[in-house]
C-alpha cells in the first residue's frame, strides 16, 4: 500500500449492497431467511428494511448519513436513497480521496453482524461465510480495505477457528468479538474460547470489541421513558466510554493475556481516555493482591502496552495524555459513514486534536501504529508527516 | 476543626456488630428476619436478613487487615476490633494519618442498598433506623472525627424524605443513597420527578448526597463463574468504581442536576481517571446531538463542575486534576476493603500526589471535604 495522505482509519463502516447475500446463499435452502431488502409498511408509509432470517429490521436500510447531505443527520428510507459511494467499493475509494483517508478498517453495518440472534447455528454459519466472502471482495478491490470478519459463534471453536482463518486468507486483517457472548455460551474469557484466540494469536489478526461491544445486554441502567431519543442517544453513547474498562480487566485477571501473550485486542469507538483508568486500577489491584501469586505473572500494564489498542478522533484533552496511555496504543478513527463521522472534513477535526502534538507522534497516531497491529506493508513518501 | 495529620478521608466502611440489630429490632414483630450473624456446621459466619445472604456471605470484609489480603474472615472471632470498634479504629487513623473518617455501611451494602432489596418496607425501615441511630450512638458520640452519614429507606418516598430529615436533625451529615434504587426492587426509576422530594430535602438540609459505586451489580460485567475468588475479587474492585459513569451519566443527562442546583453529589469510589474521559465524552455527545436545543441549561461538564465530586484513592492526581477541576476531587483510603491504601496510604499519597502543587494538595487531601461537610 502506498500511503498517500498519511490517515489510515481503524474503525469504519462497510455498507451492504442489495443483493450481497441472496447471490452468495443457497435460495432453495435458505430461501426468506437470507438477509434482503424488503419493503414494508411504518407510520402509514412505504420503507425499505433489511429482512434476515424473514424478520424485517426496525432501522434503516443502510447508516451512512456521512454521506446523505443535509439535514444532517439523514438516514434512507429507500433502498434507492442510498448512495453507492455506501456500498461500491469503487466508488467509495474516491470518497475516501476526498477525505484524505489512505485505508479503513472495516466495521459492519446492516443487516449488522449479530447472525446468532436467530439461535439457528447452521444459518449463522452460511450467512457469516456470505457476511465475509463479501468484505473479502473488497479487499480484492483494494488494498485500501482492510475488512474484519464476524464469527460464527453458535459452531464449535474449531469450526470457527476455520473461519478465521478462510477470512485471513481472504484478506480479513482481524476479527469482531463480543464483549460478552451470546446466551447460552461460555463467558468471554472460558478456556472454551481458546481454540478462537490461539488462531488469531498465530494468524497475527487483532480481535475487535466494537462500541458498547454488546455489554449493554449486561451492564447498563434500566430504561427510562422520560428522555427524547436524542437524549437517550447522548446518554448511552457516553456510556461506551466503559467497554474497556469493563472487557480489559477481564482479558487480564481471568489469564487469557497471560495464555496469548501475542494476542492483539483493538477497541473501537469505545475512546482512549479510559486505558488511563484500566492502567492505574488494574496495575492497583494486582500489586495490594499480590495476583502474581495467583498466576498473573505479568503486570497488567505491561500487557496492556503490549496488547490492548485504542482509537481516538474528538479526545483533544485526551490526546494530551498519550505518553501515559500509550503513544503507540492509539489509532485514530473516523466511523465513516456513520454519525460520529467527519466526513468530509476529517482533517479539519485531526488538525484541532492534535494541534500542538510533535511529528513523531502525529505518525504513530494518523497511520503508523495501524500499520503495525494490521501487518501492512506500505511505501511512505517522504512528504507525508 | 483540628488537623494533625492533613488527611480528611472521604470513604471509608463501619464494620457493623453482630448485635447491632438484634438489640433494636422488635424479635416478636420481626423474628429472625432481622439481621444477624449465621453459624453454619463448619463454624464459618455469615450475615443473614429477611433469609437472604449479605456482604457475599462474610461475617465482615476486612481485607486490609488481614494477614494475606485475598482471604476475608470466616467467623466473627476473625474479625480484627478495627472494623468494628470506634477507639480502635482512631488508633489505626493516627496510624495511617488520616484526621477525620468520612463513614459509609458494609452489612447495609457499601453503597447502602442491602436493605433496599427488601421486599417489605417496614422491616427495611426498621434495619435503616437502627442503623442511623446506632452510628451515632457508638462512633459519632465517641469522636469528632467521625463523619456519619445515614442510610435511607428507598420507598416510599414520603419515609424516605422524613427519615433523612431525622437522621440530619441527629447529627448525621451526609446520606449514603443506593443510586439506582430501581434495580435493588419494584419503584420508579430514579430520574423521574417520583425521587425529586429527595433531592429538594438534601438540597434544604445542605447534605451532600453520596452515591458509592456498587449500589447495582447490573452495571458490572461479571466475571468468569469458577475463577480463583482472589481474582474474582479484583475484577469486582476495578469494574466497580468505573461502573459510575453510568450513574453521573444518567444523573446529568435525565436533568437531575439541571432541576436541583444546590444538590451536591459525591461520587464516592469513583476514583479519578476516568473522569476526564466521561467529561470530554459526554459533552461532545451532548454537542453532536444538538441537546443544548432540548432545554439544557448546562452541558455536562457544566453540571459536574457545579455540583458533583469524584474520589480516589490510587490513580495519579496531576493528569487529571486541571480538567476535573482541583475542587471537584476528594481523597480517601478506603479503610478496611482488600482495595484500600492501608498500611501504605502515606506512600500512596506521595506517589499520586507527584508534580502537584502545595495548594491542590491541600485542596484535594482536606480542604475541599472539609468545605463539603461543613467541618
Amino acid at each position: 500500500m502506498k500511503i498517500n495522505y498519511g490517515l489510515i482509519s481503524a474503525d469504519s463502516h462497510a455498507a451492504f449492497e442489495r443483493n450481497d447475500f441472496t447471490r452468495r446463499m443457497s435460495a432453495s435452502k435458505w430461501g426468506d431467511r437470507i438477509p434482503q431488502v424488503v419493503e414494508v409498511e411504518e407510520k402509514g408509509c412505504r420503507v425499505d428494511r433489511w429482512s434476515v432470517y424473514g424478520v424485517a429490521a426496525d432501522n434503516s436500510v443502510c447508516n451512512c448519513p456521512a454521506v446523505m447531505g443535509e439535514p444532517f443527520p439523514t438516514y434512507p428510507k429507500r433502498w434507492d436513497e442510498v448512495p453507492r459511494t455506501a456500498y461500491e467499493p469503487r466508488e467509495r475509494l474516491k470518497a475516501l480521496d476526498t477525505d484524505g483517508v489512505d485505508a479503513e478498517v472495516l466495521f459492519p453495518n446492516p443487516p449488522g453482524g449479530t447472525f446468532f440472534e436467530f439461535r439457528d447455528a447452521e444459518f449463522e454459519l452460511a450467512v457469516v461465510r456470505a457476511y465475509n466472502d463479501t468484505l473479502s471482495e473488497w479487499a480484492r478491490a483494494s488494498d485500501r480495505y482492510l475488512p474484519v470478519a464476524i464469527l460464527p459463534y453458535l459452531s464449535d471453536p474449531q469450526t470457527i477457528a476455520r473461519e478465521i482463518e478462510r477470512a485471513e486468507a481472504g484478506g480479513h486483517r482481524g476479527v469482531n468479538v463480543l464483549g460478552q457472548m451470546p446466551k447460552s455460551l461460555p463467558h468471554l474469557t472460558d478456556p472454551y474460547w481458546y481454540p478462537v484466540w490461539g488462531v488469531c494469536q498465530e494468524l497475527g489478526v487483532p480481535i475487535h470489541f466494537h462500541g458498547s461491544a454488546g455489554l449493554r445486554a449486561g451492564a447498563s441502567v434500566r430504561k427510562w421513558d422520560g428522555y427524547t431519543p436524542r437524549q437517550a442517544h447522548s446518554a448511552s453513547t457516553a456510556t461506551s466510554a466503559v467497554t474497556p474498562a469493563q472487557i480489559i480487566p477481564q482479558l487480564i485477571f481471568s489469564g487469557v493475556t497471560e495464555r496469548f501473550p501475542r494476542l492483539k485486542c483493538v477497541f473501537a469507538e469505545a475512546g482512549i481516555g479510559g486505558l488511563n483508568y484500566v492502567l492505574a486500577a488494574c496495575d492497583h489491584e494486582w500489586e495490594c493482591r499480590h495476583l502474581w501469586t495467583e498466576g498473573i505473572a505479568t503486570r497488567p500494564s505491561e500487557a496492556i502496552r503490549r496488547q490492548m489498542y485504542v482509537n481516538f478522533w474528538f479526545e483533544a484533552e485526551g490526546i494530551k495524555l498519550r505518553h501515559d496511555i500509550g503513544i503507540d496504543n492509539i489509532m485514530w478513527e473516523s466511523d465513516f459513514p456513520h454519525v460520529a463521522s467527519y466526513y468530509p472534513r476529517s482533517w479539519k477535526e485531526v488538525e484541532r486534536v492534535l494541534k500542538g502534538v510533535p511529528r513523531e507522534d502525529r505518525r504513530k497516531l494518523l497511520y503508523e501504529n495501524a500499520l503495525r497491529v494490521y501487518r501492512i506493508e506500505a511505501t511512505v513518501p517522504e512528504k507525508n508527516d | 476543626m483540628h488537623l494533625k495529620y492533613g488527611l480528611i478521608s472521604v470513604d471509608d466502611h463501619i464494620q457493623e456488630p453482630p448485635s447491632l440489630w438484634t438489640d433494636r429490632l422488635s424479635k416478636n414483630r420481626f423474628g429472625d428476619r432481622v439481621p444477624h450473624l449465621e453459624r453454619a456446621v463448619d463454624g464459618t459466619e455469615r450475615w443473614m436478613v429477611d433469609g437472604q445472604a449479605l456482604l457475599n456471605g462474610y461475617p465482615a470484609n476486612a481485607g486490609a487487615l488481614m494477614a494475606d489480603r485475598n482471604r476475608e474472615p470466616r467467623c466473627w472471632n476473625d474479625v480484627p476490633s478495627a472494623t468494628y470498634l470506634a477507639s480502635e479504629r482512631l488508633k489505626a487513623m493516627d496510624a495511617s494519618g488520616v484526621d477525620y473518617s468520612v463513614l459509609y455501611p458494609s452489612v447495609a451494602g457499601f453503597a447502602g442498598e442491602a436493605f433496599g432489596r427488601l421486599q417489605d418496607p417496614e422491616l427495611e425501615l426498621a434495619c435503616v433506623q437502627a442503623y442511623n441511630d446506632w452510628l451515632i450512638e457508638e462512633w459519632a458520640a465517641a469522636s469528632p472525627r467521625f463523619v456519619p452519614q445515614c442510610i435511607v429507606p428507598i420507598w416510599p418516598v414520603e419515609a424516605t424524605v422524613e427519615e433523612i430529615r431525622r437522621a440530619v436533625t441527629k447529627g448525621h451529615r451526609g446520606v449514603v443513597f443506593p443510586s439506582l434504587p430501581m434495580h435493588l426492587r419494584s419503584v420508579p426509576h430514579v430520574s423521574g420527578p417520583e425521587y425529586d422530594p429527595v433531592w429538594a430535602i438534601c438540597e434544604e438540609l445542605g447534605v451532600p448526597v453520596c452515591l458509592h459505586s456498587g449500589a447495582s451489580n447490573e452495571l458490572q460485567y461479571a466475571p468468569l463463574t469458577g475463577l480463583a475468588p482472589a481474582l474474582a475479587e479484583a475484577l469486582d474492585a476495578v469494574t466497580k468504581p468505573v461502573s459510575s459513569v453510568f450513574v453521573i451519566s444518567l444523573y446529568s443527562f435525565s436533568r437531575v442536576l439541571l432541576r436541583h442546583p444546590r444538590l451536591r453529589i459525591v461520587l464516592a469510589e469513583s476514583a479519578l481517571s476516568w473522569g476526564m474521559l466521561y467529561m470530554e465524552w459526554a459533552d461532545h455527545q451532548f454537542e453532536h446531538d444538538g441537546l443544548a436545543r432540548e432545554g439544557y441549561d448546562l452541558k455536562p461538564s457544566e453540571m459536574f463542575h457545579r455540583q458533583c465530586w469524584f474520589t480516589s484513592w490510587f490513580d495519579e492526581v496531576a493528569p487529571f486534576a486541571k480538567y476535573v477541576g482541583t475542587d471537584r476531587i476528594l481523597w480517601s483510603t478506603n479503610f478496611p476493603l482488600a482495595t484500600s491504601t492501608w498500611p501504605r496510604t502515606r506512600e500512596t499519597i506521595t506517589r499520586c500526589f507527584q508534580d502537584v502543587s502545595a495548594e491542590t494538595r491541600e485542596k484535594l487531601l482536606w480542604k475541599n471535604a472539609a468545605n463539603l461537610y461543613q467541618l
